[in-house]
């Protein structure tokens, strides 16, 4: 009985005996830290990612869209006409960001906010998933004679996100429209949409990315699902985005509602994004 | 008897090893270049000193390092350090001669030799430092050199000009008895 109670204590005292000195002082507690990165821009391809402007940086973005590229080498592929957005986003905490842009389709003018609601986190008790909030205003200014209220577009889109490894991240991305004015009298003026986009990252400075928007309801005979498919490049300060997609606009109730392009006769658009921030 | 040896193996966890800790040390680096001058700081450093055998351990968590750009910092963990796989940089080794140094209040040369774990690559460095004690706590310092490649961490062409080749690092840590 003694015998086995000392070969016990040896046995405890050994495991007590530890080799590695941090070990020591571990109280076990393993503090959850953010999940960066989870897309490299604030666009997955054509919609908004869960990513927010950073806090204190004021981020400069074009969106350019060539033409349809059903031409072939007439307009090589669309290059000779173009549709572009500049943005200009501040991020005023890792919470809140806020912007403003312009649209050359349709002369759009917006102002939009994106509020982060939920961070991902990971060690200890992490949390699963981000939730941001975009809500835009759009005016579209190229008919003069309409009054201010009949050229307003509204959007709210709640962003929820999971970056499940450094590589892949998925986006899922519930979208309200309301329209002003719309084109014929059995048009709906509320739009409900279901976005959904993700990414795999092939090295550590390149991605492939892609997002569509299934409609939810009714839509005209001529409604046709938006998607993109895009490649980013990261390099120092700036993010280049290159794609291809059925959609022209760079803005939501374009990309969402307004899908133009078909696999035949290869009606589709190439484009681009570059993001570039400045820390102030 | 039982009583006794119960005794006894409930006491050795407590006559473990005499050490000193903090669980907020600071480590800073400095890369510096005509084009431009980053900086880090990291106060959640994880540092251990056996004040019997003058072992050392640190433990820097890579996440931990704070840039003033947001942009540097998601690059530092996403493209450089690769903080998902290598969550930690770490030292293991001791201060030479230690049974030789008496702590005082006055600021003694010390040289620490052992591992230095960057980025998965380990490398045997000898660097040298400062060590007082005052009142109750022990406080280090150090500054030394990394150079960047010696731990397999990459720099495209085009930021070549914007990252230093070596920056400097610095280590400042007060700790207290376990």
């Amino acid at each position: 009985m003694n015998r086995f109670l000392f070969v016990f204590t040896s046995l405890i005292i050994s495991l007590t005996a530890q080799d590695d000195m941090l070990e020591l002082i571990d109280d076990g507690t393993i503090n959850p830290v953010p999940v960066q990165a989870t897309f490299k821009a604030t666009r997955i391809v054509n919609s908004q990612s869960i990513e927010l402007t950073r806090p204190k940086t004021l981020e400069f973005m074009i969106l350019h869209r060539f033409g349809s590229m059903n031409n072939g080498f007439y307009d090589l592929f669309g290059m000779d006409e173009a549709a572009i957005r500049f943005d200009l986003k501040y991020g005023i905490n890792d919470r809140i960001s806020l912007g403003a842009g312009r649209s050359s389709l349709n002369k759009t003018y917006d102002i939009f906010t994106k509020l982060k609601l939920l961070k991902q986190t990971s060690g200890g008790s992490s949390f699963p998933f981000s939730l941001a909030l975009f809500s835009k205003m759009e005016i579209s200014t190229i008919d003069q004679d309409l009054s201010m209220s009949d050229q307003l577009t509204f959007d709210i889109q709640v962003l929820a996100a999971r970056k499940f490894n450094p590589s892949i991240s998925v986006q899922v991305m519930p979208t309200f429209i309301h329209r002003n004015l719309v084109q014929t009298a059995n048009e709906s003026h509320d739009l409900l949409s279901f976005g959904i986009g993700g990414r795999v990252k092939v090295t550590r400075r390149v991605s492939i990315n892609t997002d569509t928007f299934f409609p939810l309801g009714e839509r005209n005979e001529s409604f046709k699902q938006s998607w993109g498919l895009g490649c980013d490049i990261e390099t120092g300060g700036h993010v280049f985005q290159l794609m291809i997609t059925n959609v022209q606009g760079s803005f939501e109730s374009d990309y969402i509602e307004n899908a133009t392009g078909t696999f035949d006769e290869l009606n589709l658009f190439l484009g681009f994004n570059i993001t570039r921030v400045f820390s102030l | 008897m039982i009583w006794r040896i119960i005794f006894l193996a409930l006491m050795v966890p407590l006559f473990g090893k005499d050490i000193y800790f903090t669980r907020s040390g600071t480590v800073s680096f400095f890369s510096s270049t005509p084009i431009e001058d980053i900086k880090a700081i990291n106060e959640q450093t994880t540092c251990v000193l056996d004040i019997e055998t003058g072992d050392v351990s640190f433990r820097i968590p890579i996440r931990g390092f704070i840039f003033k750009n947001g942009l540097m910092q998601e690059h530092f963990n996403e493209n450089y350090l690769e903080s998902d796989r290598y969550p930690n940089a770490s030292f293991t080794g001791s201060i030479e001669g230690w049974k030789d140094i008496t702590l005082s209040e006055k600021l003694q040369p010390v040289s620490l030799k052992g591992t230095m774990n960057i980025h998965g690559i380990s490398k045997d460095i000898s660097e040298s430092g400062n060590i007082l004690m005052k009142g109750n706590r022990v406080i280090g310092s150090a500054t030394f050199k990394i150079t960047v490649s010696d731990y397999e961490i990459e720099i495209p062409k085009i930021l070549r000009d914007n990252i230093a080749k070596v920056v400097d690092v610095t280590v400042d840590i007060s700790l207290k008895k376990k």
